[in-house]
């Protein structure tokens, strides 16, 4: 199997657990977005949150950034340029949902 | 070994059509929500820093631009969450004829809103 093969099964694997992930984010990020320090750090202290936010945003990231590569892939001729913005965009899909859940589950 | 594949056509030299605009749509509100998901886990690990913080996010959030900014950021999750339920309805090799097309381009841009009032009105009343 080559790689844009595995990238493309990847993709839609990732695609099918992260759309009901959306939802379930979207309907309660609009019911809380406006609340109060309390009522979201409540929101965001729950387990089920801590949990389903966590796969929310691991999911999102993954599924972006190989997303985010095939449209590298597409327009970007230089092959160094791309090379580089593939390892960004790696990294920050690393470091980003890595931060949130360490804050996440320090919260109390 | 130098990459010798061939880059994207540049888009403009295709005639504008409901698929070309859903699918560059879809890319779009893509990057549109990952910038947004990671504006949400700033503001998610700015709570262990307090309520004093958490009073600028909110005067923002509360305000005008910033509900304009959720609304939009609701339609952006709506259009992606459709649009990927027909590309993996593609995926399965359904709907490829021009006329369902057409349709179900149709049926993810007026979707879209359809569901982002449905998702303000129950997250906002019922949740």
């Amino acid at each position: 199997m080559n790689l844009a093969t595995k990238k493309w099964i990847f993709l839609k694997i990732s695609s099918i657990i992260l759309l009901p992930l959306m939802v379930w984010f979207i309907f309660n990020f609009i019911a809380i977005y406006d609340q109060s320090y309390e009522e979201v750090l409540k929101f965001f202290s729950n387990s089920t949150t801590k949990f389903l936010f966590s796969l929310f945003i691991v999911f999102a990231y993954f599924f972006s950034s190989l997303s985010i590569s095939e449209v590298f892939e597409d327009y970007i001729g230089n092959d160094k340029i791309k090379n580089v913005a593939n390892r960004l965009l790696f990294l920050s899909a690393i470091i980003i949902p890595l931060l949130t859940i360490i804050s996440l589950f320090n919260l109390n | 070994m130098e990459n010798r594949n061939p880059l994207s056509p540049h888009i403009q030299i295709y005639r504008w059509h409901i698929s070309s605009l859903v699918s560059i749509s879809h890319r779009i509100t893509g990057i549109i929500n990952i910038v947004a998901i990671t504006l949400i886990c700033i503001w998610t690990a700015s709570l262990i820093l307090g309520d004093t913080n958490y009073d600028f996010i909110n005067s923002f959030l509360t305000s005008i631009f910033g509900k304009f900014i959720v609304i939009g950021l609701a339609w952006s999750f709506s259009f992606q969450i459709l649009s990927e339920v027909r590309h993996l309805l593609m995926d399965m090799g359904y709907g490829f004829e021009l006329q369902t097309t057409r349709i179900t381009g149709l049926g993810v841009i007026f979707g879209s809103i359809l569901l982002t009032i449905l998702i303000y009105l129950i997250g906002r009343n019922f949740i």
